[in-house]
């Protein structure tokens, strides 16, 4: 915990903080989307994908904030919810303690959070040279064209691309490693303090992929950043973390830091998420899947938590009563019924299940 | 796994060019590799290592015009270079089947997964419909999907993507192939949905002693299901041995390189030991080594002769002038 403390300290000092160390970078309160799909004859739709659908979540000044889940969970609409890339139906972001649309702008918002995607040839105009692309978001923002192209000199250096061979080339004369080093200079050159990196890592090779990450613990030491991985590579996620939020349909099944979460994970999903992981051990292969089945679709997901269909605890109760995020362990807060005293949940109070 | 068995795939010295481009690509450059019958092997590399071009080189699948492919592969007693139009046709799914990443794009989204595997089995098979379809029917169920009954007379968008996989492992299984390749079968899914393929088709492996080749970039995947690993790079095999040996005895820098880059057990906020550079370009491959850029240990010699294959135990090689052991 001293290292964390250090770390705010650090960040502490950034003139732009405002509410202090202790303050959360991000408070995320009830944030919802769904997407309507399927309209009928009069333009109404019949169906909405709850993408997501009510989630808390508070990010702490200088941490690393793993999401994990499995396709359709929310995880890449929570990013582009944070982003403000979409509009949410609900819910409000509190950026520092400010609320971001009333307190702080949204422009002043968007300069201290960038985002790096996946795919790191979509994400570049092919038309401009690494230099230009890097120079853009800060031209945009009233640097100077000289201060503009010095800082994405410096950039490229900094994320281990040599600025007189590198400036001047455009994305299809790089490969993917390379590029997404671009990506990630982008991003610094507004000087954000929170980076939302979503499957940042997840399109490169084996090799490439561990200098990536070395690399963004780098520069989130040098630049005092603070981080939202998003991932579904778990051992990735481990690797960097140290908070972890796991999702399933929309909702939040549990958060808390990252070793308690993996070393003893309280929900049922999450344990058996990380039992799902392929073993690396010849002699001790896994004999049985955790869950059967794919994961339901987000259109009309079942009542009450969303995870009871798949689930070997579920009880009648879990079918009528949508869960709650309690405590759980020393830091780890989850959605379970076994976990509320009260819920009527004929498992509560044992301990030791899987 | 010693080779005392005739092997049921024996590929010498196998290279595949594709041509046409403005630079000839080397994508596979001299493989050897025998294989025993019910063997599981996994082909470890990372993209443009060769590891897909090979297999698909298994089934004869690279466009004749485009590509040049020297050495030779027997499989099952078949000279698969040999074979053309109505002998490759048979010799495919029958003999040889293959499954592959995205099953929405292998599946033909306008016929239900019922008629394409009762397709299937006629073309092969002089059997009548009614038997085909009671056929297809069994096969849903070998691969255990829910109320197969139901899912005979779906098509393929109406399925999710795990009951997609098991649809396309009953279509490679319908004429009783002796062989069945695998190119990246997991690697499209979801972690709590590839754990139950993996374990499906180690099943299906031991059930019909089927000789298994599994594409993947995936050392986890690998370990779960392949009895031996061989890892590709730069088109060449570096290194192959038992699974366990592979894991716990790597000996050629680049799959050292591979298993301690992983960030599976190392320490939170500790840094990892990535290999530096990046895979060499294939229409521009360096004389010596192709690692060597890219390797620590590497000498003057490396970077201008290529390895040869040298023996670690009786069924552990690598390619590599250097004893990683001593060198380490």
């Amino acid at each position: 915990m001293t290292e964390l403390a250090d770390m705010q300290q650090s960040v502490a000092r950034d003139p732009r903080d405002r509410g202090g160390p202790r303050q959360p970078l991000l408070s995320v309160r009830g944030l919802v989307k769904h997407f309507p799909v399927g309209k009928n004859l009069f333009g109404r739709s019949r169906n909405v994908v709850r993408a997501v659908d009510d989630v808390d979540f508070e990010l702490l000044k200088g941490e690393t904030l793993g999401i994990v889940g499995e396709s359709g969970c929310g995880k890449s609409t929570t990013a582009r919810l944070l982003m403000n890339l979409i509009e949410p139906d609900a819910g409000e972001i509190i950026f520092d303690g400010e609320v971001v649309g009333h307190d702080i702008s949204l422009r002043d918002y968007r300069r201290q959070v960038q985002m790096v995607f996946q795919d790191s040839y979509a994400s570049l105009n092919p038309r401009l040279t690494i230099e230009d692309s890097i120079a853009f978001a800060p031209r945009v923002h009233g640097v100077s064209r000289r201060e503009a192209v010095g800082r994405a000199h410096d950039l490229l250096a900094r994320v281990g691309l040599e600025p007189h061979r590198f400036a001047g080339r455009y994305p299809h004369e790089l490969s993917g490693g390379q590029r997404q080093r671009v990506n990630i200079a982008r991003a610094l050159a507004l000087e954000p303090r929170l980076v939302i990196l979503d499957e940042a890592v997840s399109a490169l090779d084996k090799s490439v992929e561990a200098q990536v990450l070395n690399l963004l613990l780098d520069l989130k030491d040098a630049f005092g950043l603070t981080y939202i991985f998003i991932s579904h590579d778990l051992n990735v996620v481990r690797f960097i973390s140290d908070r972890v939020m796991v999702m399933y349909l929309g909702k939040v099944a549990e958060i808390g830091d990252a070793e308690s979460v993996f070393a003893q994970p309280q929900h049922p999903y999450s344990a058996a998420l990380l039992a799902s992981m392929p073993a690396m051990d010849p002699d001790a292969r896994t004999e049985q899947a955790p869950l059967y089945g794919d994961p339901p679709n987000p259109i009309d997901p079942p009542p009450g938590c969303r995870f009871h269909t798949r689930c070997r605890f579920a009880d009648p109760v879990c079918s009528q009563t949508v869960p709650s995020l309690t405590p759980a362990g020393e830091t780890q807060q989850v959605a379970c019924l076994m976990r509320q005293y009260g819920s009527g949940h004929s498992c509560i109070g044992l301990e030791g299940r899987a | 796994m010693t080779g005392t068995a005739a092997p049921i795939i024996d590929i010498r010295d196998l290279t595949v060019t594709f041509i046409g481009g403005r630079k000839p690509v080397h994508a596979v450059n001299g493989v050897t590799l025998a294989i025993q019958p019910a063997e599981v092997l996994a082909l470890l590399g990372e993209s443009g290592s060769g590891k897909s071009v090979t297999l698909r080189s298994l089934l004869g699948l690279h466009p004749p015009g485009r590509t040049s492919i020297g050495g030779s592969i027997q499989v099952a007693g078949k000279d698969v270079m040999a074979l053309s139009g109505r002998a490759l046709a048979d010799f495919r799914g029958k003999t040889v089947s293959m499954i592959f990443q995205e099953p929405l794009l292998a599946l033909d989204p306008v016929y239900t997964v019922g008629a394409q595997i009762a397709e299937t089995i006629q073309r092969h098979e002089a059997v009548s419909r009614v038997k085909a379809r009671a056929r297809a029917l069994a096969l849903l169920q070998k691969v255990r999907i829910p109320s197969p009954e139901r899912r005979l007379d779906a098509f393929p968008h109406e399925m999710s993507g795990g009951m997609r996989q098991r649809a396309m492992i009953a279509l490679a299984l319908a004429c009783n192939p002796q062989i069945l390749l695998a190119d990246e079968p997991t690697t499209a899914l979801d972690a709590t949905v590839q754990i139950q393929i993996l374990l499906l088709l180690r099943e299906l492996q031991r059930e019909l002693g089927l000789t298994v080749i599994l594409v993947t970039h995936d050392i986890g995947v690998a370990v779960e299901v392949a009895d031996r690993v061989a890892v590709m790079y730069a088109g060449r095999i570096v290194e192959t041995g038992p699974v366990r040996e592979i894991i716990r005895n790597p000996r050629h820098p680049y799959t050292q390189g591979l298993l301690a880059s992983r960030a599976h057990g190392a320490m939170t906020g500790s840094r990892l030991d990535a290999i530096p550079g990046s895979p060499p370009d294939l229409a521009d491959l360096p004389p010596g080594c192709s690692f060597a850029p890219r390797c620590k240990h590497a000498k003057a010699t490396c970077v201008e002769t290529a390895p040869e294959i040298r023996s670690v135990t009786a069924d552990h090689w690598m390619r590599c002038m250097l004893d990683a052991e001593a060198a380490e």
